[in-house]
């Protein structure tokens, strides 16, 4: 062989030897310990005089003076650190990597998000956290992300819409009762722990809740129409007498809005309506309650006393637009969408005001807003759980209070004194009542089996009584009649 | 002697055909079986024969969304006329024309999303058009126009129409420029007026163009969707005034999470197509023929 040739081949042998010894070192390395090793690395004892000791030093050497010893030792002991208070959860999966997918906070929360996740990262050292916030599309996505067998570990999901039900029935969320002990249970408000069950089971950790507030445009409400902030309606039934007052005196119309994706649990919380039998084989909601009320947004709509297009719309932005454009007295929303309003129409932000919103028959005052729920086949079910738990935790909730005007579903993070101190801001006017009336919130709502379907033949009823002059009863009937035919099915 | 198989045509068609057998074929197939099952698109799909189809034609919205999709057929004629009358207008030689062609295809080009939701705030009880009426004094009390059931097909084939005037607009200001300037020559010798001119040269010589857009404008009619999505924020219109035959499958599969319904009412919808366009061709062809 020709002597380059033959230099050549030694040395390009040598170098990959090189490169695999190099390769060998670097993966051959002991892996890092794992999060919750034995404590005690390094301990010298110190014996001034005399000493007849026996010392057991844990994890170095075992020393035995069985006479005078005189010897000089340094003790350092390194102290355990000790357990945090917010690794609640216990056996969480070493390494683990979750995702989590939260409902139209970002970029506005990005920070308190991120630190959120630094903070439970350091409560639990090892477990990875991928986060994505999703928005107008968030159903949709989550809904393929199920197909494909990609659902996030951690969801958002609505309770006031109802979706913790909308896929516990279909099996796809972890239920929580037996998987968390009592004491991180009694962390939360009973009522709101206790929300969108399905066969006795509770399938979501509650997140941050909102308050209903009337927000009022004075410059309608009180200059034009001469109205009393203090005579605003305190239930729900006063609603169409201030509707007409208002549109006599003004030309406006009021800015009501049906939940028409979910008219069931309005009927029950505003009507007092029994909606389905105790067997849950009959729908029941063509009772006097239901018609009774029904017929009031009739009588409104008939009046002329409310916009039509607002009342039967399913985006509340919808809603809330038309009360920022300044063409409506009030709009029933939370405190914490009045930054909305502020950023949409600013001359508008120093007429506002804001009363409690108008109790309905059942008398209570509402339902949970958000919460975290764990997907069912979740690969880390501990971590995602532990995630779960820390961001509605008081210490999270009570830092994502102070952000924006939401309320913590845990009754221990209304003892900080953010939540004494007197209000400055129309924002902040709930925050000495809020924990009074999130402490009462509950889930009245039977489970309603065929649930989106039934709403919407409840939706179709209810339109062909609005705007069809079909009497309420009749329209009612109707609905019942084809929802008991779903639970044949 | 045996034929040498050549492969060099296949693999360049390979890549096309891949695409067309993921994204096209594959989704046919699925529908075709999703339409036999009960599927909520999160849990996998569960056999049930032909409950689909028995349901969908015992269903009132169904015949509802086939009458509606029905009607805004009617945006076709609406559409052949005017954008006739435009590209006659717009076919002359005057200073800045092509300033006005560019604006008539300026919807083409706005989006219908977009032009949908500006749609939605012009005429919104506080809109624009309530505003401008009212000061006229044509109106002593705003309308809501989107809340109105009568209302809501007319509004969105008035969306359609005013989203497709400069696209087909352009097609027949090709095919008039196509039309030799001899035969209208020969019309005014013959002592024809503007009209007659028009009617019997322009619109015999534009029958290829009107047998076009007619296909591809009542195809669009049939399968609209975001004209209506826009206008009725998603609800369908009150009483389902605005439903037609792609939402109402829309609906089914991702509002109602009925996918296995959907897949049969686009398997109908697909059929209906089909017939709808080769009686369109056929009738128009033997129009041309008679002629």
């Amino acid at each position: 062989m020709n002597r380059k040739l033959q230099f050549r081949v030694s040395f390009s042998a040598l170098a990959m030897l090189l490169v695999a010894a190099i390769f060998l070192a670097a993966c051959g390395a002991p892996a890092a310990p794992p999060p919750q090793a034995p404590q005690v690395v390094k301990e010298t004892v110190v014996v001034p005089q005399t000493v007849v000791a026996q010392q057991t030093v844990v994890a170095e050497k075992t020393v035995v003076v069985p006479q005078t010893v005189v010897a000089q030792q340094t003790v350092v002991v390194e102290p355990t650190a000790a357990p945090n208070p917010e690794a609640v959860i216990p056996n969480v999966e070493p390494n683990a990597e979750i995702t989590l997918w939260t409902f139209w906070l970002s970029p506005t929360f990005d920070d308190y998000i991120k630190s959120t996740i630094a903070r439970f990262q350091k409560a639990y050292p090892g477990v990875k956290v991928n986060w994505e916030d999703h928005q107008a599309t968030f159903q949709d996505d989550l809904k393929n992300a199920f197909a494909a067998g990609k659902a996030p570990d951690v969801i958002n999901l609505s309770v006031s819409e109802g979706w913790v039900s909308d896929y516990a029935t279909k099996g796809l969320l972890l239920p929580l009762d037996d998987k968390v002990s009592q004491d991180v249970k009694d962390l939360y408000f009973p009522g709101l722990w206790n929300e969108q069950l399905v066969d006795g089971k509770n399938y979501q950790f509650p997140w941050y809740q909102g308050l209903s507030v009337e927000l009022v445009n004075m410059k309608i409400y009180s200059d034009t129409a001469g109205l009393k902030l203090e005579d605003f309606p305190k239930t729900v039934d006063g609603l169409p007498a201030l509707c007409k007052t208002i549109k006599e005196k003004t030309g406006t119309l009021c800015d009501i809005r049906l939940t028409t994706n979910d008219l069931l649990s309005q009927m029950v919380y505003e009507g007092g309506v029994k909606v389905i039998s105790e067997d849950g084989k009959t729908f029941t909601f063509d009772s006097p309650e239901g018609v009774a009320w029904l017929q009031m947004y009739v009588d409104m709509v008939k009046a002329g006393t409310v916009d039509k297009s607002v009342l039967v719309t399913d985006q509340d932005r919808v809603g809330l637009d038309l009360f920022s454009s300044g063409n409506a007295a009030f709009y029933q929303t939370g405190p914490n969408l009045i930054r909305e309003v502020r950023a949409n129409n600013p001359g508008l932000y120093g007429y506002l005001a804001a009363v409690p919103a108008p109790v309905g028959k059942s008398g209570v005052l509402g339902k949970g807003l958000m919460s975290l729920s764990v997907k069912n086949d979740t690969k880390f079910p501990n971590a995602s759980l532990a995630l779960a738990q820390f961001f509605t935790n008081p210490q999270s909730m009570l830092e994502f209070s102070k952000q924006v005007a939401i309320y913590p579903s845990t009754p221990k993070s209304y003892e900080d004194p953010f939540f004494a101190a007197k209000p400055i801001a129309i924002e902040d006017s709930a925050k000495p009542i809020a924990k009074d009336i999130i402490s009462k919130y509950a889930d009245i709502v039977p489970t309603i089996p065929h649930k989106a379907d039934v709403n919407d033949i409840v939706l179709q009823a209810v339109q062909a009584a609005l705007f069809n002059n079909v009497p309420a009863q009749q329209a009612l009937t109707d609905a019942v009649t084809k929802a008991n035919a779903l639970l044949a099915q | 002697m045996t034929k040498k198989l050549n492969l060099t045509p296949y693999l360049f068609l390979a890549p096309a055909l891949l695409v067309i057998g993921v994204f096209i074929l594959y989704p046919i197939f699925a529908v075709v079986y999703y339409s036999f099952t009960d599927f909520n698109i999160v849990t996998p799909p569960v056999w049930t024969g032909l409950k689909n189809y028995t349901q969908l034609f015992q269903d009132d919205v169904f015949w509802l969304a086939l009458r509606n999709s029905f009607i805004y057929l009617l945006v076709t004629p609406i559409l052949i006329i005017l954008c006739i009358l435009l590209a006659i207008a717009v076919n002359r030689k005057l200073p800045g024309i092509n300033a006005f062609r560019a604006i008539y295809y300026v919807p083409v080009i706005s989006g219908s999303i977009a032009v949908g939701y500006a749609w939605r705030m012009l005429f919104d009880t506080n809109g624009l058009i309530n505003g401008v009426l009212l000061s006229a004094g044509l109106l002593q009390e705003p309308i809501q126009w989107l809340a109105e059931p009568a209302l809501t097909l007319p509004l969105a084939m008035s969306l359609t129409i005013w989203l497709g005037l400069g696209f087909y607009m352009m097609i027949f200001l090709a095919g008039l420029q196509n039309i030799p300037e001899e035969l209208y020559d020969a019309a005014l010798i013959d002592g024809c007026n503007a009209f007659q001119k028009h009617w019997n040269v322009s619109l015999p010589g534009l029958r290829p163009q009107i047998v076009f857009v007619a296909v591809i404008s009542s195809l669009a009619a049939i399968e609209v969707f975001n004209e209506i999505y826009t206008l009725t924020g998603g609800l369908g219109g009150i009483l389902n005034s605005g439903v037609t035959m792609v939402f109402y499958l829309w609906k089914q599969a991702f509002r109602l999470q009925h996918a296995g319904y959907a897949s049969a009412l686009a398997i109908v919808l697909l059929v209906i197509t089909l017939l709808f366009s080769v009686f369109n061709i056929r009738s128009l062809e033997r129009g041309s023929e008679q002629d």
